[in-house]
């Protein structure tokens, strides 16, 4: 398959969101959702075929960024990355976003990729994945029976598999607001700019009279989904985080994954190095220890 | 639709077209327009090289926008730079410094500058590499090209 060129489709551009899911709900899987393009296009060259693309870009409502200290975040649809790197509300309020975002791909990706897209994707190694796993937080799908949301834990089943129905249009992403004193971080491993992730990791540490009430640990790339390290977790729960803690997590972390080799890295390299990254994202969380 | 009828601005000069829905603005803009200026390179948004601007300061990939979901954006290359017989500082400081020496990277690197320029007139050099890292070039090392977005960066910022 030639990168110049894409595969015959037919295109379908709705103007509301009824119109889309109507669109779906007739197609189903012989639809592909065109959002930014920078997932979708890529894997069209390489010779993923679909019968019909529906483009949300005539869609008017779906690129708002909202937040307020009730509601938290909601990001639609078509919020961009870029979008979240200008954003001074994420950039303040939810750091472990705001730095996935920063340094998702490329500046040009990034004013065309949206958050959504990277969810609804669903690799393991998605950069904005493993920030909104650790803080936490809802996709809300529209379908021809209406409405729902579903939380972070449980939408991705499987590798690139998602709790999105076919017939189901991917609305916003919502992060609830963090309480305060809540500190969050995101780093990843990578040989250079625009290149996936090695391994990524992401942490919100929930904290109250210099203890942790509760902590969320997210790491990528290095199971079939992003995931939670429930183990390591409590570990940390309900202690202050001395050097003494972060050297049991970073122990921790490499007994609770199950890395493959793959194109990007080896399952040994992974399993040494997760635990590192896990340890100094806390770190970073909070501020230096 | 398998086409679809679009107006698309290009350098502020109004272009009203059917698409496939399958074409790519790259291809648009290449073989149907008949502007090479905007390179091919990798096709996947990896290299930077289809950099081009849309409403004189957002930075896209070509490559990856379908052509028929661009109906009615105002979109510049780097051939639109030029005003009037006379260069765009960006263009000039390429050249005054040396920094360009195969040239394929060159529309794509000089587009992002402007836009990066536009939102950040004076860059330290950690910014501009960040601003660039969407931009591959495989001759300069980029060094040459650092000097000239700094330049530009001065010569855009000489009249305030």
């Amino acid at each position: 398959m030639s990168t110049r060129i894409l595969p015959e489709f037919d295109l379908l551009m709705p103007h509301t969101v009824n119109e889309a899911v109507k669109i779906l709900a007739k197609h189903k899987r012989k639809a592909a959702v065109l959002a930014g393009g920078t997932d979708l296009l890529v894997v069209m060259k390489d010779g993923y075929r679909v019968d019909y693309v529906i483009s949300l870009a005539e869609i008017s409502g779906l690129n708002s960024l909202k937040y307020d200290s009730k509601q938290g975040l909601q990001l639609g649809a078509m919020v961009t990355i870029a979008d979240v790197v200008k954003s001074k509300v994420v950039k303040e309020k939810y750091p472990a976003l705001w730095t996935s975002a920063s340094e998702n791909g490329s500046p040009q990706t990034r004013t065309m990729g949206t958050v959504v897209g990277n969810i609804l994707r669903a690799s393991p190694s998605g950069d904005c994945c493993c920030a909104v796993l650790a803080l936490g937080g809802s996709v809300i799908l529209r379908g021809p029976k209406g409405t729902r949301e579903v939380p972070i834990d449980k939408f991705w089943l499987d590798y690139r598999v998602t709790a999105r129905k076919p017939d189901e249009l991917a609305l916003a992403l919502k992060i609830p607001p963090m309480p305060h004193g809540t500190v969050t971080a995101f780093t990843k491993m990578t040989r250079t700019t625009l290149d996936l992730a090695k391994v990524n990791a992401a942490v919100r540490l929930d904290m109250s009279q210099k203890k942790c009430t509760q902590a969320r640990i997210a790491v990528g790339a290095v199971a079939p989904t992003t995931i939670r390290l429930p183990k390591t977790e409590k570990l940390v729960s309900g202690k202050a985080i001395t050097v003494q803690v972060l050297k049991e997590v970073q122990q921790s972390v490499s007994t609770e994954i199950k890395p493959i080799n793959d194109v990007r890295s080896t399952a040994e390299y992974r399993r040494d190095v997760t635990g590192v990254l896990v340890r100094r994202v806390m770190e970073q969380a909070l501020g230096g220890i | 639709m398998k086409t679809r009828s679009i107006t698309l601005y290009v350098n502020g000069e109004k272009h009203t077209l059917d698409v496939p829905v399958n074409r790519t603005l790259l291809q648009v803009l290449r073989e149907d327009l008949q502007m090479p200026d905007t390179k091919y390179g990798c096709g996947l948004g990896e290299c930077g090289a289809c950099t081009v601007l849309v409403d004189g300061e957002k930075a896209i990939l070509a490559c990856l926008a379908l052509a028929a979901t661009m109906d009615g954006k105002h979109i510049t290359t780097v051939a639109g730079l030029e005003k009037d017989g006379k260069l765009h500082p960006v263009q000039q400081a390429f050249i005054d410094v040396a920094a360009i020496q195969c040239g394929y990277c060159t529309p794509g690197m000089v587009l992002k500058t402007v836009s990066l320029l536009s939102h950040n007139p004076r860059p330290t050099e950690g910014e501009i590499r960040k601003g660039l890292e969407g931009n591959i070039c495989r001759c300069t090392g980029y060094a040459k090209i650092v000097k000239a977005v700094q330049k530009a960066s001065k010569l855009m910022n000489q009249d305030l």
